[in-house]
């Protein structure tokens, strides 16, 4: 890799995966500038999260703090939270509306859309001080990133060789991504935030891992949302980079498959089973369509639980994750307080997903002081190609051979 | 009938022992049949939105959270022991609202302890059965990031 030796740092042979991409910290910095910083679209906010002129949201992408603007109706755009004086991180809400973006240090004012449009004393105090005459105030502007708004999720991108978005995810991915983000009006119903103490890429992994979906999570499997006889498909873009699992709701059996889960719970029963009160929502016979967009998000469609999943690195060991609940503008009440009622299954409590981030952690705590020894992701065979089961480890394969191709490695 | 300080404080004592000693089966029966409960970010609380980390509207839904901690959910082992504040009580249709802080402190094997959830419960007690129950107890966090989970009920 360019400037750096990786001396020790070898790939085993067969379908593995080292665990020294997970702990070394410099593989971790070649992934910000390769990765996050590269040609990548990483995920920023829904359009619903500042609706009105002058609505900002701040948030990270990798680990550069920025800020989301909507400068007018049709306009929305994505800058570093980084003063160009001073380096400052000026915006510290979270939301709010503001008609500039003002810096409280020297008062270096911007405009919504990162252009410099004042700096106090430019021309001096009474003949004293003041910027250089040749001072460029359409110099010094916020880094402004590329950005896309595309059927109601914002997107920006640190790299002017990103394709455009459509082709970045691809014509198939595009028909996945569009039946959940078509274009009808999305409206936020909340947030969980939580800190996972795991490598970034291990979310990625989860997600892309159907194989453990059936064994790991008791709940799922008890009541049927996710079984490993469903019929589902395991499906990734032409680079590998994003995944789909799709899956079907079924009912709560026992059989051959139910037999061979340790904590399998044939007699277990809800008190109140309005949590599974699931509608059928969107076109087709699928119920489960969660997406992985390379490298920041999962787009999870669970029944009628809508999550946006950023993944905001933390260093090789940890990243926060953050979960933004929505549904439609023209969701009924019914249909908004089911959603918050499944969504009982998702996040830092959840009923499935608290068993990813333990999982997560137990696999960080695994690897950290054995980085020469590998993973074993034989499930489904050593190849790479979409499947129409979930018995496979596929996607994680496809994963690690678009990550080698980008590092390098 | 509106209850007295003393037995309100005799609830809240109950009510924080049964669950810093794990005594998960007692908890649903510290509510009324019919109730809610939230643990909810801050923000969502404050943006007028419902959307919970933990959420039931019955002591069905809360005998099914017990449930699948004990039964169906994956997680490290851990302790949880819940810090309350000083009750602020005012007088409600049928019952009290008690408004407090609460601290939780999470260890965990080999662990030292930390802060797992920072907290503001407004609750609703109310007689039933001549019993004190909790008709609704919404738990308003401040904490912004969750050390990865929030196991156990607030």
């Amino acid at each position: 890799m360019d400037g750096m030796t990786h001396s020790g740092l070898t790939w085993p042979p067969g379908a593995s995966i080292p665990y020294w991409v997970y702990t070394n910290p410099d593989i971790y910095a070649a992934e910000m500038q390769r990765i996050w910083y590269g040609p990548h679209w990483l995920y920023v906010g829904l359009e619903a999260e500042i609706p009105n002129v002058g609505d900002y949201k701040t948030t990270t992408l990798g680990e550069r703090p920025v800020i989301l603007t909507r400068s007018d109706a049709g306009t929305v755009n994505v800058v570093e939270n980084r003063c160009a004086h001073r380096g400052v991180k000026f915006c510290q809400a979270r939301f709010g509306n503001a008609p500039e973006l003002l810096c409280p240090y020297h008062q270096w004012m911007y405009d919504l859309t990162g252009a410099l449009k004042a700096v106090p004393f430019r021309r001096g105090v009474r003949r004293q001080g003041g910027m250089p005459a040749d001072f460029d105030m359409g110099a010094h502007g916020l880094n402004r990133l590329r950005t896309e708004s595309v059927n109601g999720v914002i997107w920006a991108t640190f790299s002017p060789d990103t394709p455009p978005f459509r082709e970045y995810l691809g014509e198939r991915f595009w028909a996945h991504y569009c039946r959940v983000y078509s274009g009808r009006p999305l409206e936020v119903i909340g947030y969980n935030r939580q800190h996972i103490p795991g490598n970034w890429k291990l979310m990625q992994e989860n997600i892309k891992d159907p194989y453990h979906a059936g064994l790991l999570h008791v709940f799922f499997v008890t009541f049927g949302l996710f079984r490993a006889d469903q019929k589902s498909a395991v499906e990734m873009d032409d680079h590998g980079r994003h995944g789909i699992l799709i899956s079907r709701k079924g009912e709560q059996v026992e059989n051959d498959v139910t037999a061979g889960m340790a904590n399998f719970k044939a007699d277990f029963t809800l008190h109140d089973s309005r949590i599974l009160d699931v509608v059928h929502e969107f076109p087709g016979e699928e119920t489960v369509g969660m997406i992985t967009v390379f490298p920041s998000v999962v787009l999870q469609q669970q029944v009628n639980s809508l999550t946006t999943r950023q993944i905001i690195p933390k260093g090789p060991g940890g990243f926060d994750f953050v979960w933004t609940h929505f549904g439609y503008a023209d969701d009924t009440a019914e249909m908004r307080l089911r959603r918050t009622r499944q969504a009982n299954l998702f996040g830092p409590s959840g009923y499935v997903s608290m068993d990813d981030g333990e999982v997560i952690a137990f696999s960080q705590q695994g690897f950290e002081h054995a980085p020469d020894e590998a993973a074993i992701v034989e499930m489904g065979g050593r190849d790479v190609g979409n499947t129409d089961h979930m018995v496979t480890e596929t996607a994680i394969r496809g994963m690690y051979g678009y990550w080698r191709r980008v590092m390098g490695l | 009938m509106t209850p007295d300080r003393h037995a309100i404080h005799a609830f809240y004592d109950t009510y924080y022992a049964t669950l810093d000693d794990g005594d998960l089966a007692a908890w649903p029966g510290l509510f009324t049949e019919d109730c809610l409960y939230r643990v909810i970010p801050r923000e969502n609380y404050e943006a007028g939105r419902t959307l919970s980390t933990m959420q039931a509207e019955s002591r069905g839904m809360l005998m099914d959270r017990v449930a699948g901690l004990s039964g169906t959910q994956v997680y490290a082992p851990r302790y949880y022991r819940r810090f309350p504040g000083p009750l602020r009580i005012t007088p409600a249709d049928g019952g009290v609202r008690c408004r407090h802080n609460l601290l939780i402190v999470q260890t965990m094997i080999d662990r030292q302890s930390d802060i797992v959830l920072v907290a503001a419960c407004h609750d609703l007690l109310v007689y039933d059965a001549m019993q004190l129950r909790l008709r609704e107890r919404i738990v308003v966090f401040d904490s912004e990031m969750v050390p990865n989970s929030l196991v156990y009920p607030a």
